[in-house]
């Protein structure tokens, strides 16, 4: 859904047929100013007797001016209300509301005085209430309000004829058509048309079965009260319709048609062909979206992310979502939504409007009802990011929370067959504990670095060292750091170049502030420390990270999930340090038995002693010619990370490899 | 707003099932449903210009309309001031009926027509026509023509002048 286009799609339409149907009436001397009326007709309205009763007609009869006045006011008046629109970005209320009446208000005094038959412009003013509403339910509930009664028109048509018994008269048609046509064939009758006519109304049976074709043609519109899946097929419909009234009847029914744009435009009615629209629920780890956003965009005609606003500000370290993934549309939790309510808006929103992916970036900790949800919407093609595969299997009973977790993960286990991981290792992990699932290694985003051959060295500046990452007891070894600083300033050889040492990272914990507080105890003109406490916003993050001149991850390379599971970096749970690496091609110090996949080696400095912590270091910082070449060896390897290269994975992932080899 | 639609959606099937009657926007879509009988005659109105008659062939379809409808128009206006304009015509609901003699009852002259316009329809009608046919009309005759389908045609039962100015 597009409100922006659709609303533009709308207003082009509506009053492309609003001003066609004036011209027309212009052209045929039928505006109010060119009839100029001097008596009324009483038609069978209660709202006409309603108007007569005011005296209105009666005085717009003894003054004629007043009909030119109508004539200008219905014509300028939707200038003004597209004006406000083009000008505001938006609807004019008391604009919308004084041009619906005004239409009204005419129609009725054009069936008062020439018999305008208002039934093909009721939409017109039915439509004319979108121009009420600001706000963009309103003029989808609207729009498909509208839709419904289009609809309506063309059931009720066919039901009329069935209900008051036109479709068991043999004759009906024929007498239909000598009636209607009466002042035609008085004449000489020598046209194609007429002679038509003639035959059809001297072969009753033959016409009857037009009629019976306009009846079942009208009464296939009932479709459309059940599916949206067919509003292109009604439109066509509709068309045929006109045409067939129009050859057969003579009345240039057009005007209706553009009720047709509410089978065109609103929730659901432009959905893409199976397969071609995504939603991804993503509200822990937005860091690693960038790849996932790339290829859905590239492979999915719509791409819906639900997520919390932290998540969406971060998103993109340069320039918002919106510009850096226009074809996406970002739905933001509100700050007092529970995360549950906004899961089963999610499932809602995807239901009504046809999506045949998910994609769950997380579970956060509502795997039971993410479970329930997925078990009842079985057409839906699911798709997982697995962060710590032993916890995605760990069963646990101690309590009801774990009891529920369980028993949930064997539903999503079954469910979910489609897995994606930051780690080729890791994806092979999960392949074992589900054999025949999907499992692919998807990047977190793409690489697109210069290359460093092209950057001229700031000399005499400090080595900045990056290290990213909460400062979490769990995951990282901070005291090593802290222990090799210590060793690495205090030596008697005066350090060749200042360290600029940043934790990257929300230190503010009573463990973040001791470590904090042991490396303020180091700065000196060769040591400056650069820290931060609270979240770090993604620009800040980026930036940090694209002028490191080396990452360090002092990772524990065996550590505990959240619920207490075993995980082994690299192997069954990936580090940030994939995703960070990315953003440039800096190299990365890391303890030995974390390992990366090929691509990624270049970049990776294992060090297992504080002997070899200290060598590399030595090296970085004395040898310039190796730090170039290593930094251009890193940046060839990372050419690997483009999107072309993931295209197979993602399809492998969403099954539309599937559809590729059935097409 | 749903709400409103859901009303809309009501009000619009009550009216429907309340069948002639109509309160625009609630409107019907009920044309040509009826069992139609063979008609014993057909009327048609033929009008004639300059001394020459009009024909539906040489108008869109919307023009001719604008021919025939004022003169059905005033027709039914001359019936309806003929007969007694309080009693049902055919086709009236009783609500039609009813809600008719009440607004009468409360502003009889808003719900007529002048009734001098027996006399000015045919000078207005001969404007109107000079308009829609693009040059002033100096004569003009409208008679009242009535056929029988027979034999695969109309055949012309009985002409009468209606109008001549």
């Amino acid at each position: 859904m597009n409100y922006t286009r659709d609303k533009k799609t709308l207003l082009t339409v509506y009053f492309a047929c609003y001003y066609a149907v004036f011209a027309f009436f212009f052209l045929d001397s039928r505006l109010l100013s060119q009839y100029q009326p001097i008596f009324f007709n009483f038609n069978h309205d209660l709202t006409e007797l309603l108007l007569l009763a005011t005296g209105i007609p009666k005085w717009m009869i003894a003054h004629p001016a007043s009909f030119l006045y109508a004539d200008v006011l219905v014509l300028l008046t939707p200038t003004l209300l597209l004006g406000f629109y083009i000008k505001k970005g938006r609807f004019s209320r008391l604009l919308g509301v004084f041009f619906s009446f005004l239409l009204g208000f005419y129609l009725l005094l054009a069936n008062i005085f020439w018999q305008v038959h208002p039934e093909p412009f009721i939409l017109y003013v039915l439509l004319s209430a979108v121009f009420w509403t600001k706000s963009e339910k309103g003029f989808y509930t609207l729009l498909s309000g509208c839709r419904y009664y289009f609809l309506y028109i063309f059931v009720s048509a066919a039901l009329w004829k069935v209900l008051r018994g036109g479709l068991f008269n043999g004759g009906e048609m024929s007498r239909i058509l000598l009636q209607h046509h009466s002042d035609l064939l008085t004449g000489a009758c020598d046209s194609l048309s007429c002679r038509v006519y003639i035959f059809l109304i001297g072969h009753p049976a033959l016409s009857w079965w037009l009629y019976f074709g306009g009846v079942l043609l009208e009464a296939s519109f009932l479709i459309g009260f059940f599916t949206r899946r067919r509003d292109k097929m009604l439109l066509g419909f509709a068309v045929l319709f006109v045409v067939a009234d129009l050859l057969v009847m003579r009345i240039p029914y057009w005007t209706i048609l553009m009720g047709g744009v509410t089978l065109w435009i609103g929730p659901g009615s432009r959905r893409s062909p199976a397969g071609s629209g995504i939603i991804i629920y993503e509200t822990t780890h937005h860091e690693n979206l960038p790849a996932l956003l790339d290829l859905c965009e590239a492979h999915f005609n719509r791409v819906v992310v639900y997520l919390k606003n932290l998540s969406y500000e971060n998103l993109s370290g340069k320039g918002s979502p919106a510009q850096r993934w226009p074809r996406t549309e970002f739905v933001v939790q509100e700050t007092d939504c529970p995360n549950r309510v906004f899961i089963q808006r999610m499932f809602s929103f995807g239901k009504k409007e046809g999506f045949s992916h998910l994609h769950l970036s997380t579970l956060d900790n509502n795997l039971l009802f993410f479970a329930y949800k997925l078990w009842i919407n079985t057409e839906l093609h699911v798709s997982l990011t697995v962060h710590e595969v032993n916890e995605y299997f760990a069963l646990f009973f101690a309590s009801l929370r774990d009891v529920t977790e369980s028993v949930a993960k064997r539903i999503l286990h079954r469910r979910i067959r489609s897995h994606t991981m930051f780690l080729p290792a890791i994806a092979g992990r999960l392949q074992q504990r589900l054999p025949g699932a999907v499992a692919v290694f998807i990047p977190s985003r793409f690489y697109q670095s210069q290359d460093p051959g092209d950057s001229t060295p700031t000399p005499h500046r400090p080595f900045r060292v990056v290290i990213p990452g909460s400062v979490d007891p769990n995951r990282r070894d901070y005291e090593e750091a802290v222990k090799f600083f210590t060793g690495w300033l205090t030596r008697t050889i005066a350090p060749s170049r200042p360290i600029e040492l940043v934790i990257l990272g929300d230190s503010n914990t009573p463990f973040g502030a001791r470590i904090i507080a042991q490396l303020q105890n180091l700065e000196s003109p060769f040591f400056r420390l650069i820290h931060y406490q609270g979240y770090v916003p993604e620009l800040v993050y980026e930036r940090q990270i694209e002028t490191a001149d080396l990452l360090w991850s002092p990772l524990k390379v065996n550590k505990k999930s959240s619920r207490n599971s075993p995980e082994t970096y690299g192997q069954t749970t990936a580090s940030g340090l994939t995703a960070d690496l990315l953003l440039n091609n800096t190299p990365a110090l890391a303890p030995s038995g974390f390992e990366l996949p090929e691509a990624f080696r270049p970049a990776l400095l294992s060090y297992s002693s504080p002997t070899e912590l200290n060598a590399i270091f030595t090296r970085l910082l004395e040898d310039k010619a190796y730090y170039r070449e290593l930094r251009g060896q890193i940046h060839r390897a990372f050419s690997f990370f483009i999107k072309e290269n993931f295209n197979d994975a993602f399809e492998l992932l969403t099954g539309l490899d599937q559809k590729t080899k059935k097409g | 707003m749903k709400w409103l639609l859901i009303g809309f959606i009501i009000l619009q099937v009550g009216l429907d099932l309340a069948h002639s009657v109509t309160a625009f926007p609630f409107v019907h879509y009920g044309m040509f449903s009826e069992s139609f009988d063979q008609p014993d005659s057909l009327l048609v109105y033929e009008v004639t210009v300059d001394s020459i008659l009009l024909k539906p062939n040489d108008f869109r379809v919307y023009r001719w309309d604008m021919v025939q409808v004022p003169l059905a128009g005033f027709e039914q206006e001359q019936l309806g001031q003929d007969a007694d304009s309080d009693q049902p015509k055919p086709g009236d609901s009783p609500a039609l009926v009813e809600a008719r003699l009440i607004y009468r009852s409360i502003l009889p002259q808003q719900l007529e027509n002048d009734d001098s316009l027996a006399i000015h329809f045919p000078q207005w009608y001969k404007q109107y026509l000079s308009r829609l046919l693009g040059h002033p009309v100096r004569t003009l005759r409208v008679d009242k023509a009535w056929y029988r389908y027979s034999n695969g045609r109309l055949q012309l039962l009985q002409k009468k002048n209606w109008i001549n100015s």
